[in-house]
């Protein structure tokens, strides 16, 4: 073996390797002392490999329940999970998964230069959302490969590309809303339902008054344990997975439980797959962690006064109930719309999970909420669930995969972009990979 | 040395940004601190070890914590600010012997 393949395979080949490398020059670059550099950078490699064996997991987990299924109904099962996603797409691009950490770092860098010649870009929001930056720059590799099929440099050159513009022009035209929202702080949203969450701000004053605040409502308490995410996400897959297990049949699940209780069994199940989210979860907030740090401090440094896109959550605080108003539509919506795909025997099968039907539609109806009150949030959530199901089940059956983000975007815009590209690959006689 | 864990609903986004926020604002206000993030769900796991909670007033409601930790809610996480003056009252407060 040659050095530079050794570099190139062993080395840059490996995800935990190549992101750790990346976070210790990013830490040396901000001139942070060298133990707090190696610091990082190990937490990253073990926070990569964390996320590793939760995909592992996952796919031990999830498989055992899909093969039955499409054995039985000849459906495809696809999850609806946003880092679950990114394991599907990297197991596609296989030995290339790599490629996908250089987008990220491109789609950073494109943004960097958009934000600096905003007088001409008109583009004024850096991107900082780690968790998802990372997710979605994996899957734009993947349709960029899909389609085209080719190499490791413009593979990456235009997911990037497209990336920059879709993260600083969605998360561009929240800087005003969120302004609204939160009474003037300096920050907008950059995360995966930005046109809903635009759509919902121009058009919820069509569906209700602002004076009909939700804050007002008083829910049930009980209805907060919902906002505890280890809570929701096991009760919604335990709801979803119990629900294929009995369509399945009593005979079949006892088969696959062997000498378990079949009831026990699909208990045992959902949670496994709840634990698989978990241990996903764990992992890539370890990482993250320490990717944002060198990202936030890298852009203050070239960009002093950008304005930062943030996760989603950070405004709900300024309309909790909103966001537990905005959680219910989505669910119902989301229930809806798996209900029309059995009933019409659609050959995809949805299994919705915690992340996008939570977060999705909580900042869906903090939007619509502030134009059009709890009618506008109620009825705005509702549609996005049925639109995150539909849309996600061609997303995911164009890309060939068993797991789809689920998040509004994702099941809106990035159709659009799936369907160009497979344009694209359609004229060139490509066939897709 | 102060703990302090960041809460938000996933324990990635917000409580991340909210997390390396604290860093700088604990060099300016001269205070030792070992900054720790976590979702609403975990908290009261990560609890026992911390001496100060911030989160959103929602989420402070929500989560169980021993007596003796310090609750700091703010509804704008990324006031940078605000948080600063929280925080810097909370430590005079409760740990004045740590400042």
């Amino acid at each position: 073996m040659g050095i530079l393949e050794f570099i190139f395979k062993q080395i840059l080949g490996q995800a935990y390797i190549l992101l750790a490398i990346i976070v210790f020059i990013g830490y040396l670059a901000l001139k942070e002392p060298l133990s707090k550099a190696v610091g990082g950078a190990i937490k990253t490699a073990v926070g990569v490999l964390v996320l590793g064996v939760g995909a592992g997991s996952l796919i031990r987990t999830f498989g055992g329940i899909l093969t039955p299924i499409s054995e039985k109904f000849g459906m495809t099962g696809v999850l609806l999970d946003t880092y679950s996603t990114m394991v599907a797409t990297n197991e596609k691009l296989g030995e290339f998964a790599t490629w996908t950490i250089y987008t990220m770092l491109f789609s950073f860098i494109f943004n960097i230069i958009l934000v600096a010649f905003r007088k001409y870009t008109r583009i004024r929001s850096i991107f900082l959302t780690g968790n998802v930056m990372l997710v979605q720059t994996a899957i734009a590799t993947y349709i960029v490969y899909r389609f085209l099929h080719t190499s490791m440099i413009p593979t990456v050159l235009i997911a990037s590309a497209v990336m920059a513009v879709y993260w600083g022009v969605m998360s561009g035209v929240l800087i005003k809303p969120v302004k609204e929202i939160t009474g003037g702080a300096n920050f907008t949203i950059g995360h995966q339902q930005m046109l809903g969450s635009y759509v919902a701000y121009k058009i919820g004053h069509k569906l209700g008054k602002p004076e009909d605040d939700v804050e007002r409502i008083n829910f049930p308490s009980w209805l907060s344990i919902f906002q505890d995410n280890v809570v929701a996400s096991s009760v919604i897959l335990l709801i979803f997975v119990g629900i294929m297990m009995f369509a399945l049949g009593k005979d079949i699940v006892q088969g696959m439980a062997g000498t378990t209780h079949w009831v026990i069994y699909i208990f045992r199940t959902g949670l496994t797959l709840a634990v698989s989210l978990y241990i996903l979860l764990t992992g890539v907030r370890m990482m993250v962690g320490e990717l944002m740090m060198s990202f936030q401090g890298i852009s203050e440094k070239i960009l002093p006064g950008a304005v930062v896109a943030v996760d989603c959550a950070a405004i709900f605080g300024f309309a909790p109930k909103a966001v537990l108003l905005g959680f219910i539509g989505g669910a119902v919506g989301m229930i809806v719309g798996v209900i029309t795909l059995i009933a019409v025997r659609a050959p995809i099968l949805i299994i919705p999970g915690f992340i996008p039907m939570f977060f999705d539609n909580a900042t869906i109806g903090v939007f619509a909420n502030k134009r059009g009150g709890w009618k506008a949030a109620a009825i705005l959530t509702f549609c996005s669930g049925v639109i995150q199901v539909f849309g996600s089940g061609i997303a995911a059956n164009a890309m060939g995969v068993n797991a789809w983000q689920g998040s509004f975007d994702w099941a809106t815009i990035w159709l659009g972009i799936i369907a160009v590209f497979k344009f694209i690959g359609n004229i060139f006689g490509i066939s897709p990979v | 040395m102060l703990r302090l864990l960041c809460v938000c609903g996933n324990g990635m986004g917000t409580s991340t940004i909210l997390k390396i926020k604290l860093k700088g604002i604990c060099d300016r206000l001269g205070v030792n601190a070992q900054v720790e993030s976590c979702s609403a769900g975990e908290a009261l796991a990560f609890a026992s070890n911390t001496d100060i909670i911030l989160t959103t007033p929602e989420w402070g409601n929500m989560i169980k914590y021993p007596e003796e930790v310090v609750l700091i809610t703010a509804v704008n996480l990324m006031d940078e600010k605000l948080i600063e003056e929280k925080l810097s009252e909370a430590v005079k407060t409760h740990f004045a012997d740590e400042y």
